[in-house]
């Protein structure tokens, strides 16, 4: 149970640990508010029309599509540094999770997703 | 345990799954050289699909109980049931979305739903907590994309987003419990836990606090109170077929994977008496606050949706018995509710897809305009509320008879005063459509697809009293593997 314990104190030392320096710097710090520092960029250079704006959805298809290479180059390196120790499925496995990942890139393609609009 | 990771026979165990990959990514090429005038016909091809891998899915047993791919997955009768009641329904809301006139479903659509089935299929057929994990998220990802699928109604974004967001939540808490029984059992597959648990070398507190991190992803699934703050909104706000899809099959998913967990692991606990206790107080207060709030709905999709959490309390009540006899009686009610639902929700797109909103005033005089549509409403309301002789009083009967024999004597009370609350709501859906409208009504025809879908779903409300006893005495013999 001691070692529960231990556990315990740990806990409640991370929490401090956790906690302290924003409170810290929350009551240490001097607080002089003025509009400049308001501002989006403390640097002092105006911004260009509104703030809020929203991005292109479209940044996120291509995020999407890059995933596609992506995922096929960190799955495929061990297979590939393996690939002569390994019996024929992984083979045949590789292939058709190449050809699925094919199929993604023909899919985003043929949509015209991958002209950027 | 050892086990191999791989072998050809274990690919006959995840049939459906693989066949399900396959129609997802027909549906997907298809959708892209279709022209878009022939959009509408995907739904035929799509429940085509379904159908063939509903009729596969017994493959999926492998002739006795074993587990494969290294103990991720067990191959067991169960599994290939719930892979056929989740083709079945999947088949069923297909046909469905076509006679939706608010929905437009493409390939992407049709192939979500492929893909949260195979995701579902294998939250059922877990046995490993990273698989477990896995599957939720296949399934979850699925279901927030189909929730937003119509992106011109804020409703169903909204839906989308909000499903997302909670969603994201549970299943991280869940990886969290996850975590720790990683972390100091070194051990992610259920019968491994299960050995350490049962040999007492975790205190039993630890395994409750696990087991309430954990029931965090899984009753989210389920909808269970407090975890079913979510659904009201994400029920209505979604495209009714979609509603119909999630309300059934997600959650029996859910169920099926909170008594796997139950019954494998934390019923092997030398004190599980706190748990099941724990389980019973959620599984009532599921159930009285759906039918509160179900009481005072205007809208039949939001009545539906606080119904579908009632319901999922009364399945709950069955899980609370940890036995052979509750687990038979839980797949078999998990079974009639999907087919119950989905006739209640057929006639609800049919209903608003000419009163263009869900209120329950648009029902008023149903029964002139389109009688078999009326006695569908009835008969699937009648079942909902457990009315002899529809299915759902079968169930109803086994979940509470499963729960009796073990113990919980003022649970099943306080069940059939539930019961009996709901059935006010139930019956003032088929007043409403029973009640003689007083200006003049147009006839309302059904669509050859709903058609099926209201054919099948109540042949199988009726089918589920008649057949009962056969029915019964197969799920019996496949939860007896559990055990």
């Amino acid at each position: 149970m001691s070692q529960y314990a231990l556990i315990g104190v740990y806990l409640i030392i991370a929490l401090i640990f956790g906690v302290a320096p924003p409170l810290l710097a929350w009551f240490l710090s001097p607080k002089k508010p003025n509009p400049y520092k308001g501002e989006v960029y403390e640097s002092g250079i105006k911004t260009f029309g509104p703030t809020w704006i929203r991005f292109k959805p479209q940044y996120y298809l291509f995020a999407l599509a890059f995933l596609v290479f992506d995922v096929e180059a960190a799955l495929l390196l061990p297979w590939a540094v393996a690939y002569l120790w390994l019996p024929l499925y992984a083979v045949i496995e590789a292939v058709i999770f190449i050809l699925i990942l094919v199929f993604g890139l023909v899919y985003v393609w043929r949509r015209g997703w991958l002209t950027w609009m | 345990m050892e086990q191999e990771i791989f072998q050809l026979s274990y690919l006959q165990a995840i049939v459906p799954e693989l066949l399900l990959l396959v129609v997802g990514l027909l549906l997907l090429g298809v959708d892209l050289v279709l022209p878009e005038a022939r959009k509408r016909e995907l739904s035929v091809w799509a429940a085509a699909g379904f159908a063939i891998v509903a009729l596969a899915s017994p493959l999926a047993y492998l002739g006795e109980p074993q587990f494969v791919f290294g103990g991720m997955i067990g191959s067991e009768p169960l599994n290939a049931i719930f892979a056929f009641i989740f083709a079945m329904a999947a088949f069923l809301v297909a046909l469905l979305s076509r006679d939706d006139e608010r929905l437009e479903p493409s390939g992407v659509y049709y192939a979500l739903i492929a893909f949260a089935v195979i995701g579902m299929d294998l939250m059922v057929a877990a046995t490993d907590f990273i698989m477990l994990y896995l599957a939720l998220e296949l399934t979850g990802l699925s279901l927030y994309l189909l929730s937003a699928y119509d992106r011109r109604s804020r409703f169903s974004v909204e839906a989308g987003m909000k499903y997302f967001f909670y969603g994201s939540v549970a299943s991280a808490v869940m990886l969290y419990g996850i975590t720790f029984i990683a972390g100091l059992t070194g051990q992610t597959l259920y019968l491994g836990v299960r050995y350490l648990f049962a040999s007492a070398v975790m205190p039993a507190w630890f395994g409750m606090g696990v087991l309430v991190l954990i029931l965090a992803g899984v009753g989210f699934k389920v909808a269970m109170v407090p975890l079913h703050t979510w659904a009201p909104d994400v029920y209505e706000g979604a495209p009714t077929p979609v509603t119909a899809f999630l309300s059934v099959t997600s959650k029996a998913a859910g169920v099926m994977a909170l008594m796997r967990l139950l019954v494998w692991i934390w019923g092997s606990l030398p004190s599980h008496a706190e748990m099941t206790s724990l389980i019973a107080a959620l599984a009532i207060v599921t159930i009285t606050l759906g039918n509160l709030f179900a009481l005072r709905q205007k809208s039949f999709k939001r009545l539906l949706a606080y119904s579908s959490i009632t319901q999922a309390g009364y399945v709950l009540v069955g899980v609370t018995a940890l036995s052979p006899m509750g687990l038979t009686a839980v797949g078999f009610y998990l079974a009639i509710y999907a087919v119950t639902n989905i006739a209640a929700f057929t006639v609800l797109v049919l209903v608003s897809n000419r009163s263009g909103s869900d209120w329950l005033r648009d029902f008023v005089g149903l029964q002139q305009r389109s009688p078999a549509l009326a006695l569908a409403l009835l008969v699937a309301l009648l079942s909902l509320g457990g009315v002899p002789p529809f299915a759902g009083f079968v169930g109803k009967i086994l979940l509470f008879a499963a729960a009796l024999k073990s113990g919980f004597v003022w649970l099943v009370g306080a069940a059939l005063a539930n019961v009996l609350i709901s059935l006010y709501y139930y019956l003032n859906a088929v007043r409403m459509a029973y009640t003689r409208a007083e200006e003049p009504v147009e006839p309302l025809s059904i669509p050859v697809a709903s058609r099926w879908v209201l054919v099948i779903a109540t042949a199988g409300i009726i089918l589920g009293t008649i057949l009962a006893y056969p029915l019964y005495h197969l799920l019996e013999r496949a939860a007896m593997v559990w055990f």
